[in-house]
């Protein structure tokens, strides 16, 4: 969940932050070497050794079985043919990631998903004009620069005149995946600071309203479905009681193929919004106060200091919440197969619920491993690229 | 909700008008955030209303915000009637079962990894650290086979034991125990301590807050998850509350039994509400902590 830390971690071997992010075990090794000597020094390191693992053991071993191994495990599933039932085990090398990626007469055309690839290509200008402007161009902007281009090419590949996917549903539940996280993470996000800066200051009740807004969070998935399946159903639902008198008929949200991906949306944000609240308001507490009173003696209005005080002073946070929430919604599985299953027809399908569906109904867990890695694939590139392109200025 | 702090300020401005400003202010605030807060939570109060009204009534298809024929009929029923019970009781064995193993490994590693010098502690701890990049969610299918494999599957440990993995636990540690001041640890030393026992009398009660805050975040984590539960407990027995009110949800028809549902749901979170009213700050604390924040 906290990559940020361990970006930082591997980068420079050492946190960021002041005092709260730091990652203490330079502080800790720092502290026992100032400390005096109280063993031989061979002894002591003998008993560090002992003691060290001894308390490290039990989480250590868990750690190796239920974390570390099944990534091996995966990487290995992924090459072969792997059948649950255990009839068949047979290595067929990259074939589980070609039946994946590729179909039959796969051509290239320049038109296909002509605007979203246009958006592709201003993007790429748009991580330009900094480099440029500065004329410092670094790796990590080359890296991102050539990884949009990438994508840009890879969007052209479609099956041509009779062609097609050798698992169409893969990129259906893909596009869904990636639609539904670049609709609700922007959307969450910007909601929760909307909701922190409404009760940012100490004033009264101001807990109690935050209490309000986070309760959703604590809730179980299946009752947060339960909820809202009911609550948006035409027939019966509160939301159609209060809409029909301002004359508006009754949506059947969770049956038309239009509106399926849009009420999951909805349902997410309700349930998701409270825990991104308390973040940023963890993180409006931290903005040092002195600076808006310089403001406000500089005579900077209301929305001036969000600018140029706030904004600032929580970038850490907006890029922590940004990149939790989009991990987070690439792993979307819950809402979706209790409140539609998928559908209708293939409508609100996303990745996860592929995996399962490969997994526990085709019994094909070679192919459902090599999905598994796709997707851990993206998360990965995803939250790395996040922490480069907007943690930039913060780690100078 | 308490009502506009108009009072104080009135009375302490010199400039009343100023004053009269702010106080109008607050009210509008106050009235702007009371609506919101009740929008919000409109979903919730209309299952709690749907939980207190009679199935029969609810079946000729009339729902609002006030219960129809109020009775509490379906919150009782929710023990007596098929396998509700039993999955209150699997979610709260697994729950608890798993916050008090999380707490205490996680403890145990993260005061090593802070304060213990052991050769390739760096090298241990960056491993563990690279454990929070890798998605649980993302690789159920291989947890899958290895649970397959031992033959665990519907049974407790299943559904305990690969959670009490938690990096992100360890990582909450290290840092809270590297902030404890060297002297107590020291002066434990003195008196002869050895490190277990200075562990577990001087550390873990110097390390109660941080403590709490990762069990109850891991608490509501562990009552709430579906994905791993569903996968790895195909009895029905077995199913936690979770999984189990999902596994109606598809079961029921329309809506004969709404109101016995939404009760189940009710009682499905009722230990989570409990817990957020009573450790609410803890809560949000563990959430800040994940944040690096505090």
């Amino acid at each position: 969940m906290n990559t940020i830390a361990l970006v930082q971690f591997l980068q420079r071997g050492k946190p960021e932050g002041k005092e709260s992010m730091t990652l203490t075990l330079d502080q800790a090794a720092q502290a026992t070497r100032k400390r005096p000597p109280r063993l031989p020094r061979k002894r002591r390191s003998q008993a560090g050794l002992k003691y060290g693992f001894a308390f490290v053991a039990p989480f250590a071993v868990l750690y190796l079985v239920f974390v570390l191994y099944p990534v091996l495990q995966a990487a290995q599933m992924s090459f072969f043919d792997w059948d649950l039932l255990g009839s068949v085990r047979e290595f067929i090398g990259l074939e589980n990631y070609e039946r994946m990626l590729w179909g039959v007469d796969i051509q290239w055309s320049i038109t296909n998903l002509f605007w979203w690839r246009i958006g592709v290509l201003a993007l790429v200008a748009v991580l330009l004009v900094g480099p440029i402007k500065r004329r410092h161009i670094s790796v990590w902007s080359v890296a991102g620069v050539l990884g949009l281009l990438g994508v840009f090419v890879a969007l052209g590949f479609a099956p041509g005149k009779d062609g097609y996917w050798y698992d169409p549903t893969f990129w259906i539940a893909l596009q869904n995946t990636l639609l539904f996280t670049a609709i609700s993470t922007p959307i969450i996000a910007l909601l929760g600071l909307v909701m922190a800066l409404a009760l940012q200051g100490q004033r009264r009740g101001s807990r109690w309203y935050q209490m309000a807004f986070f309760l959703p969070y604590i809730l179980p998935v299946s009752v947060v479905t339960l909820i809202w399946t009911y609550f948006l159903s035409p027939g019966q639902g509160l939301l159609a009681q209060i809409l029909t008198p301002l004359g508006i008929d009754p949506i059947p949200w969770l049956s038309d193929s239009n509106t399926a991906l849009t009420a999951v949306i909805i349902t997410t944000i309700w349930w998701t919004v409270g825990f991104n609240l308390v973040m940023f308001a963890a993180g409006l507490q931290d903005v040092d106060k002195s600076l808006y009173e310089a403001a406000s003696l500089d005579g900077a209005g209301p929305w001036r200091k969000f600018v140029s005080v706030t904004l600032p002073g929580i970038r850490h946070v907006i890029l922590l919440v940004m990149v939790m929430q989009a991990i987070a919604s690439f792993q979307v599985f819950g809402q979706v197969n209790i409140m539609t299953g998928g559908g209708p027809g293939t409508s609100t399908e996303v990745l996860i619920r592929h995996i399962y569906q490969t997994g526990f109904r085709d019994f094909e867990l070679g192919y459902a491993s090599a999905m598994s890695l796709f997707l851990f694939a993206l998360m990965l590139i995803v939250s790395v690229v996040q922490m480069r392109f907007l943690g930039k200025d913060d780690t100078k | 909700m308490s009502p506009p702090p108009t009072r104080k300020t009135s009375a302490a401005a010199p400039g009343l008008v100023a004053a009269r400003h702010t106080a109008t202010r607050a009210t509008w605030w106050h009235l702007a955030m009371i609506v919101a807060a009740l929008v919000w939570l409109l979903p919730m109060l209309w299952m709690l209303s749907l939980a207190l009204s009679d199935n029969a009534t609810l079946s000729q298809g009339v729902t609002g915000l006030i219960p129809r024929d109020f009775t509490l009929d379906n919150v009782f029923g929710v023990f007596s009637v098929g396998l509700t019970s039993r999955w209150f009781l699997n979610s709260a064995i697994v729950a608890i079962v798993t916050t008090v193993l999380t707490v205490l490994l996680c403890a145990m590693a993260g005061y090593a990894f802070a304060r213990i010098e052991f050769p390739g502690r760096t090298f241990v701890y960056a491993t563990v650290l690279a454990g929070l990049m890798i998605p649980k969610e993302a690789m159920f299918i291989p947890l899958f086979t290895m649970v397959a494999d031992a033959e665990m599957h519907n049974t407790y440990a299943a559904l305990v034991l690969p959670r009490i993995a938690a990096p992100l636990g360890v990582f909450l540690m290290t840092q809270f125990f590297s902030k404890i001041p060297l002297e107590m640890e020291e002066a434990a030393r003195v008196d002869g301590a050895g490190p277990w026992r200075t562990f577990f009398s001087i550390m873990l009660p110097l390390a109660t807050p941080g403590m709490f805050a990762l069990g109850i975040f891991t608490f509501v984590q562990t009552w709430n998850d579906y994905l791993w539960p569903l996968v790895s407990a195909t009895k029905s027995e077995m199913f936690t509350i979770t999984t189990g009110l999902a596994s109606l949800q598809g079961n029921f028809a329309q809506a004969t039994e709404l109101g016995s549902l939404m009760a189940r749901g009710l009682v499905g979170s009722l230990p989570l509400l409990i817990i957020f009213l009573l450790f609410q700050r803890h809560l949000i604390r563990g959430i800040s902590m994940t944040s690096g924040g505090k």
